[in-house]
């Protein structure tokens, strides 16, 4: 398995959207993080999701992404994530990109 | 989609009184488990992904109202039908016919 | 799809549902009953067990934290196929867990999930103010520590492992993890030394 990502590479979500089945939330879409860790690969759940088992395995990864950038409208807000917090997700490598900006 | 609620703006207070879970939930549960459990002799009949797959198929004000399991079961019913493992009419009709049995009144 | 009237009687579907699997060979009651039986011993306390050996054996707790499926086995607990992480608060840090799709959960360790985690409320708040979230369940953390959410999107499932709480040095493994709650293990509770709720 080639592994297009590794751990503490900047990465930036596809903005895309999907017909049927994914695993890729919507408020994360466009958005930019860092992996976090290669989980290992595993079976396609958007291929799964129609009864296809014989797929091959892609690479997943876990992608750790600040809150204050993914809810940059909420600042304000009481009970609004402060500058540390963030959230990880799980992202299957067809929904990554590598992001060039600093 | 219906499903995908991360960061849709909901503002409810979340509901913390737990009900406890049913003998035909607990057996909805099971039947999941059972049916796509790889180990089986003869392989799985459906995947865990196909079970989500059909509850996000639902129009989004049952996926809303309606039960966890009871999600769980039309689901389950629906990617089996599809597969021609059970007839979801035939289905509907017996089970209309255990209420029955049973005496209660149905609408 | 069956009409999914929201009045229906689901328990007669499920029954109906069965007797047709069990009428066309793919199952037999038997099976179900089965899987029912080890769906009840899967349970809060071996994700207690699991914590507390973390909090007394550090290089148990290294291991938790690099291979959190391996580690568990080593205790003698079955997990199946899961793919466990295991998500260390420290005190610059608090994990939470939630599953804004659906509702995974790692079940083998924890039991079923309560409903509140499979709420749209939960599931919807918990990635966009999980601060808000933390104080509806009573926990305010001190300043400097940090929210890290971890999204079960995909194949992973998450424990998070609490601190040791204050005041229990005197106590032994077991009753240490007798403090330990489900809650605790999802993030929406901090354990305390003390009798634990649940």
């Amino acid at each position: 398995m080639t592994y297009a990502f590794a751990a503490g590479d900047r990465v930036r979500v596809t903005e895309r959207s999907a017909t049927g089945h994914t695993r890729t939330p919507r408020y994360i879409k466009g958005k930019c993080g860092v992996v976090e860790r290669v989980c290992g690969a595993f079976r396609n759940p958007e291929e799964l999701a129609y009864g296809r088992t014989d797929g091959p395995c892609i690479p997943l990864y876990r992608v750790r992404f600040s809150l204050s950038d993914v809810w940059r409208s909420d600042a304000a807000r009481p009970g609004a994530a402060v500058a540390a917090d963030t959230v990880d997700v799980e992202l299957y490598e067809h929904w990554l990109e590598r992001d060039g900006t600093s | 989609m219906v499903h995908d609620v991360g960061g849709s703006s909901v503002r409810e207070p979340i509901v913390r009184a737990e009900h406890a879970v049913l003998p035909w939930e607990l057996r909805v549960d099971a039947l999941m488990w059972t049916l796509t459990d790889a180990a089986r002799p003869g392989g799985p009949h459906m995947t865990v992904d196909e079970l989500r797959r059909g509850i996000e198929a639902l129009p989004p004000d049952d996926y809303r109202e309606l039960g966890y399991y009871a999600k769980w079961l039309l689901s389950m019913i629906a990617v089996l039908a599809e597969r021609g493992i059970v007839d979801a009419a035939q289905i509907e009709r017996r089970a209309d016919e255990i209420v029955r049995e049973r005496g209660h009144v149905h609408p | 799809m069956i009409p999914a009237h929201r009045e229906r009687d689901f328990e007669a579907l499920e029954a109906a549902f069965r007797e047709m699997l069990v009428a066309r060979g793919v199952l037999s009651d038997r099976d179900v009953e089965e899987r029912v039986e080890r769906m009840h011993a899967c349970r809060p306390a071996l994700g207690a067990q699991v914590v507390a050996r973390a909090w007394f054996d550090p290089d148990f707790r290294a291991r938790l934290l690099a291979d959190g499926s391996a580690a568990v086995r080593e205790l003698g607990i079955d997990v199946g196929a899961l793919k466990l992480v295991v998500v260390a608060n420290d005190e610059r840090t608090h994990n939470l867990i939630v599953c804004t799709l659906c509702s995974c959960y790692p079940r083998m360790l924890l039991g079923m999930a309560p409903d509140w985690y499979k709420s749209v409320a939960y599931r919807a708040r918990a990635v966009r103010e999980p601060r808000a979230v933390l104080a509806e369940f009573g926990v305010v953390l001190p300043p400097g520590v940090a929210v890290r959410v971890h999204d079960s999107t995909a194949d992973m499932r998450y424990l998070v492992l609490p601190m040791r709480p204050r005041g229990t040095e005197g106590l032994d493994e077991a009753a240490c993890a007798a403090l330990v709650t489900r809650d605790a293990m999802i993030g929406v509770a901090i354990p305390e030394a003390g009798p634990a709720r649940t």
